[in-house]
């Protein structure tokens, strides 16, 4: 069963570059070279020349600093989708943590305040998305969807209203000791981004591993998520356990937010949403919508989206052939899933 | 000599594990009725998809008419004038009969001779005057979700004589139908073949093949077992040959013991979910040691009645008191740990999570129970040995033990799950939903011997059945419940089946 998704998840990812290599060649680039730009891009490959500061290392911790929220984000659909939920909302959630931190580090610049602030924004709003299904039968995917924008335009009313740099037109940054990237850290004779969120991603996806498979929660959730009717007949309070799975699931979208407006970037960009919690989908989706699977596929999606820079330089290609791989990825992926799907029956 | 107009020569059909049809060969006279009787999974259905183009079979072949065909599509099939009635019907629920009918070959008409539109005035006149040829008669403005299922099935019917359908076939199309309208259905029939329409009738049902039929093949685990001419045949002989050995058709059972009363329903009321009152002040007790088996048309409120026993729907009036302790407000979890083993009607959507494997299902009630986790924690141990007991002991199989996904196991063996997983709880009370809707005879065998062996163990066992050789086989008094009302309770040696049949119809009720 598992080795099948897994299977399935790379045969994925296999097709999608092999697509991704024939526009490449037909636009009459070298696609292994410009799959290795990506390697090098990402810090996994050396190049053939640094900048003055920088080496594979410092590359290579900047791609672990663009890979943790996409790690966060992806848990959070996730286990939404577990749950039985389509968490569609991840954006929005994002974008209400990232200025609910970014306020508050304005009073009291601490980094863990940062992270309870995100993880609670976050959980609030899961947690109104989870009640509007349960008190008014409200589909998560249409309330999450407009959740997004509501959140969205608020966002960015207050930002260009009272939180504006003028000059790079988004928001002011966040103050360096609330940051959860220690940006250009001196290391050596290396300028090096420290993801201190890093190590919480990765505990949290192991954690969430061992919740959903060995506690009496994350076998409701499941039971839940595959069968509601079941779940009531086996005595669950299906109610309760919907809303914990969608509180969750913000909260871990909080968590992302605030890895990525307050660590990864440390300004929030007025007027649009992070696509990061759609490719978020698309990852959980490839990681077979397990915790450990979404830290694997969130790597190899960071390595296409962080490697793009370098590559596009290096071959004269517009970044944009990064977002269409991943575009073939999420298409596959979820043909995959069908296929799984249709395989059961 | 009436000539053949369906003719199979030799058809085999595999699916993966399983001969479904191995080598049948049989000819079809124009004009006859032609019953293919067999127990469940014996092949019948498999057989005519294959004449409706649903599956192809992998040797052998088709003649129609004479001519060998090749029919790999419903919609060639159709060509050939070969129409069918499934066992679920197909119809657009928002749609009105007429429409549902027509779908496809809407008669139409140009609007100023440029933009062509249906002519639903001239539909609805025709399929009136269709209706009332075959004595079908409906309203051809009647939206489908108002209709009740006899209706439903004169519409499927009158779709395939829209279509000029020669060739008639029926999947088992009396298992919905209360016995008024099966025989109101078989008059149709009747008239149907009197019209020179040749009808191939699928069912399990010997009594109707007696009234109707002409002929009779009888199948048995994929293959042919014998054509018999229907007037000249005795049912017990349909009935020997249909299972390949003489049946008994009860259930070996010690004389009941009774004990104290387990289950005290009180003047219970219940609304069904669209919130009419589908149980009305039924009241009776089950002492441990009994079966009490409720028999009854479908849809007369049982499942509202085992779900408020079981703590799934709320009571709107009435108490259910389980061994002394009033559980008519408690919670689903409150019920199963009071002591109420339940196996559900829909084994699919509420027995089972499918998808899940074998291991996780069989504590899905009990999971929190310190037997199985603590402080929120899973045993996965106690998870396993669970499994591998009941396995072993209820004889479940599956391909890869307690790691089968369940939804990849046979029927029969799901509900054996099931049933493992209840009964091994040894409560006071268990209740069996329809325990063999859809099982074959051996499995039938095994779960009533089952509702035996609980019954001598002690528990009062609540049985509801739409099956009445299910209710004579195992109960120990039964009960009849008509329109949410509970019309009659007697001892079962005090009933015959005619009597229940009477009272299932509402009968007695005034008296």
């Amino acid at each position: 069963m598992k080795a099948q998704k897994f299977t399935l998840s790379c045969l994925a990812i296999i097709i999608s570059l092999l697509f991704g290599a024939l526009i490449l060649w037909l636009m009459g680039k070298d696609p292994i070279a410009a799959y290795m730009n990506l390697l090098q891009g990402s810090g996994l490959m050396e190049k053939a020349k640094y900048a003055g500061r920088q080496s594979m290392f410092t590359d290579f911790m900047s791609f672990i600093d663009a890979m943790t929220p996409m790690i966060f984000a992806s848990l959070s659909v996730a286990l939404a989708l577990k749950g039985g939920f389509f968490n569609i909302g991840v954006s929005g959630q994002m974008m209400a943590a990232g200025i609910t931190a970014h306020i508050l580090a304005g009073f009291i610049p601490s980094r863990i305040l940062v992270v309870i602030a995100g993880f609670l924004a976050g959980a609030l709003i899961g947690a109104l998305i989870g009640w509007l299904k349960y008190r008014f039968n409200v589909s998560e995917v249409v309330s999450s969807i407009m959740l997004n924008s509501i959140l969205m335009y608020l966002i960015t009313f207050y930002i260009n209203t009272f939180y504006i740099n003028p000059v790079s037109r988004q928001s002011k940054s966040i103050v360096d000791a609330a940051r959860l990237t220690i940006s250009g850290f001196r290391w050596e004779k290396l300028k090096v981004d420290i993801a201190l969120a890093f190590p919480l991603a990765i505990i949290t996806a192991l954690i969430l591993q061992w919740v959903l498979n060995r506690t009496t929660y994350g076998y409701e959730v499941k039971a839940v998520g595959l069968s509601p009717r079941a779940a009531y007949y086996a005595g669950m309070n299906v109610n309760r356990t919907s809303l914990l799975t969608m509180t969750f699931s913000g909260a871990l979208a909080g968590l992302a937010g605030v890895s990525y407006f307050c660590g990864y970037l440390a300004a929030i960009q007025p007027g649009t949403t992070p696509s990061m919690g759609f490719d978020a989908i698309a990852v959980s989706l490839l990681g077979g919508n397990n915790p450990i699977g979404c830290v694997l596929a969130s790597f190899l999606i960071t390595v296409i989206s962080k490697g793009t820079v370098y590559m596009s330089s290096r071959q004269h290609i517009e970044p944009e052939i990064a977002s269409l791989i991943t575009a073939f990825i999420l298409t596959f992926a979820s043909c995959s899933a069908v296929l799984d799907r249709r395989k059961k029956k | 000599m009436a000539e053949p107009i369906v003719e199979l020569r030799h058809i085999t059909k595999r699916f993966p594990g399983i001969v479904a049809n191995d080598d049948v060969s049989l000819s079809i006279n124009k004009g006859e009725i032609f019953a293919v009787l067999g127990e469940n999974g014996a092949g019948k259905s498999t057989l005519v998809s294959m004449l409706f183009g649903m599956y192809e079979p992998d040797e052998g072949e088709i003649f129609i008419r004479g001519k060998r065909e090749r029919i790999d599509s419903p919609r060639y099939a159709t060509q050939l004038s070969i129409g069918m009635v499934h066992q679920e019907f197909r119809l657009v629920s928002n749609y009105t009969v007429t429409e549902n009918i027509i779908l496809g070959l809407e008669p139409k008409r140009k609007f100023l001779g440029l933009l062509p539109y249906v002519d639903i005035r001239k539909a609805n006149n025709d399929i009136t005057e269709l209706s009332e040829r075959y004595g079908l008669k409906i309203n051809p403005e009647d939206v489908i979700e108002n209709l009740n299922v006899a209706s439903m099935q004169k519409v499927e019917i009158l779709k395939m004589l829209y279509r000029e359908a020669e060739i008639l076939i029926f999947d088992e199309p009396t298992a919905v139908l209360t016995p008024q309208e099966i025989k109101a259905l078989l008059l149709v029939l009747d008239g149907l073949r009197d019209y020179g329409k040749t009808i191939i009738l699928i069912t399990h049902k010997l009594n109707e093949i007696k009234a109707i039929a002409d002929r009779c093949a009888i199948m048995n685990r994929g293959k042919l077992v014998s054509i018999l001419d229907v007037k000249t045949t005795s049912t017990d002989e349909m009935a020997r040959q249909m299972v390949g050995h003489e049946i008994s058709f009860t259930t070996e059972k010690k004389p009941a013991k009774f004990g104290d009363v387990v289950l005290k329903v009180a003047d219970m009321s219940v609304k069904s979910i669209t919130g009419y009152e589908a149980v009305k002040g039924a009241s009776f007790e089950i002492h441990s040691g009994e079966v009490f088996a409720l028999a009854g048309v479908s849809g007369n409120g049982q499942n509202e009645l085992a779900d408020a026993i079981a703590g799934l729907m709320p009571c709107s009036g009435g108490s259910v008191i389980l061994n002394g302790q009033d559980i008519t407000r408690a919670s689903v979890r409150e019920h199963i740990e009071a002591g109420i083993a339940y196996i559900p009607e829909d084994r699919h959507n509420v027995g089972l999570v499918l998808d899940f494997t074998l291991r996780d299902n069989f504590p899905l009630r009990q999971y929190y129970s310190p037997a199985f986790s603590s402080k929120g924690v899973i045993s996965e141990s106690a998870f396993n040995e669970h499994g591998q007991k009941l396995l072993e002991r209820y004889d479940i199989r599956s391909s890869q033990g307690g790691a089968t996904i369940t939804r990849s196991m046979s029927g029969g063996n799901q509900q054996k799950a099931i049933i493992a997983r209840e009964v091994d709880m040894r409560t006071p009370l268990i209740i069996f939903m329809q325990p063999t809707r859809g099982l074959d005879a051996g499995a039938v065998m095994n779960i009533h011997r089952q509702i035996v062996a609980e019954r001598d163990r002690g528990a009062a066992v609540l049985l509801i059945s739409l099956d009445l050789d299910e209710i004579m086989d195992c109960a120990d008094t039964i009960g009849v419940i008509y329109n949410g009302s509970i019309n009659k309770i007697a001892p079962a040696s005090e009933l015959s089946v005619d009597d229940i049949g009477l009272y299932m119809m509402g009968v007695g009720k005034t008296a």
